[in-house]
């Protein structure tokens, strides 16, 4: 059987190789994808805690964690698409000077 | 348990192929490993729903997303990193980020959990458990779930504006023009005609 704190540590594990993509790479298209491996490590604690405590809310829980990532990758997405229209770079500091 | 611990090695294997991929196309790639991994990670941790829920939300519409804008955009790029503008930011990121990595796992092994091997309840994880929930006692969750995919679908809309119609008209002004050019005025026509013969001629 499993025991919930390993599980637990993965994610934590996972949230953490995250957060290194999203400080490290200049790629805004890889930082997204840092970003959404952080969503999961945080869909599977959900996950991991509704299967001890027998609660299916936190299924629920995890489904809207889901729907916002969907949400968020469809903005993201148009943002960069946006910007590199202008730019013609994919480096995440063309957005930090925030000019139009 | 063996299982488990092959999935959890795939899954942290994908994450760091994801990070230190030099090309998108691989990180996308090797994502979509991790969630996999992940997917049958929640199918045993009985969230049949949500394992089927990933596999065709995530490594089907999220990634084939990613892919498209991947190679929308960085088609025929080169793969180098630009040069760096704010040096010395990356020595501290690295350090701060391992310092929370270190503090976060142990603090999740610090606290054991119990043994998982009480029964659990009828329609747990199911399809039927979480559409009772959903729409039950969690409705208002599904409603914002719905109320956010539709204001980013707007969103992108906005952000992406479609072609201006000042654009379509000119081109059809354009067209039309050309048309009765063609079909009224003799003189292009002509025109075109003794081109045509004296290429034949030569």
């Amino acid at each position: 059987m499993i025991y919930i704190n390993w599980v637990v540590a993965l994610a934590a594990i996972l949230f953490t190789v995250g957060a290194i993509g999203v400080m490290f790479r200049r790629n805004p298209l890889i930082m997204f994808m840092a970003s959404e491996m952080m969503w999961n490590a945080a869909a599977l604690v959900f996950i991991a805690y509704a299967r001890e405590f027998h609660d299916m809310n936190g299924q629920v829980m995890a489904f809207l964690i889901m729907g916002t990532a969907a949400a968020e990758v469809g903005i993201g997405l148009a943002i960069i698409v946006s910007v590199y229209h202008k730019r013609h770079r994919l480096d995440i500091d063309e957005i930090s000077r925030m000019k139009g | 348990m063996v299982g488990i611990g092959i999935l959890a090695v795939l899954a942290i294997a994908g994450a760091i192929g994801v990070i230190t991929a030099r090309q998108p196309v691989h990180s996308a790639l090797y994502l979509v490993g991790n969630l996999l991994a992940l997917a049958l990670l929640y199918l045993d941790l009985q969230a049949e729903f949500l394992a089927v829920a990933q596999v065709i939300v995530y490594a089907g519409a999220i990634m084939v997303l990613f892919l498209f804008v991947v190679t929308l955009l960085t088609a025929g790029k080169e793969d180098r990193e630009p040069p760096e503008d704010l040096a010395g930011q990356r020595a501290w990121a690295g350090i701060v980020s391992i310092i929370v990595g270190i503090v976060l796992v142990a603090l999740a092994i610090k606290y054991p959990g119990a043994e998982l091997k009480v029964a659990l309840p009828a329609n747990f994880g199911n399809l039927q458990g979480i559409g009772r929930l959903l729409w039950g006692p969690d409705f208002i969750y599904l409603v914002g779930i719905a109320i956010m995919l539709l204001s980013a679908a707007l969103g992108v809309l906005v952000l992406n504006p479609p072609k201006r119609e000042r654009q379509i008209e000119r081109q059809l002004a354009a067209a039309a023009r050309a048309r009765e050019a063609a079909a009224g005025g003799g003189a292009v026509p002509k025109a075109e005609s003794t081109n045509g013969k004296e290429g034949q001629g030569a």
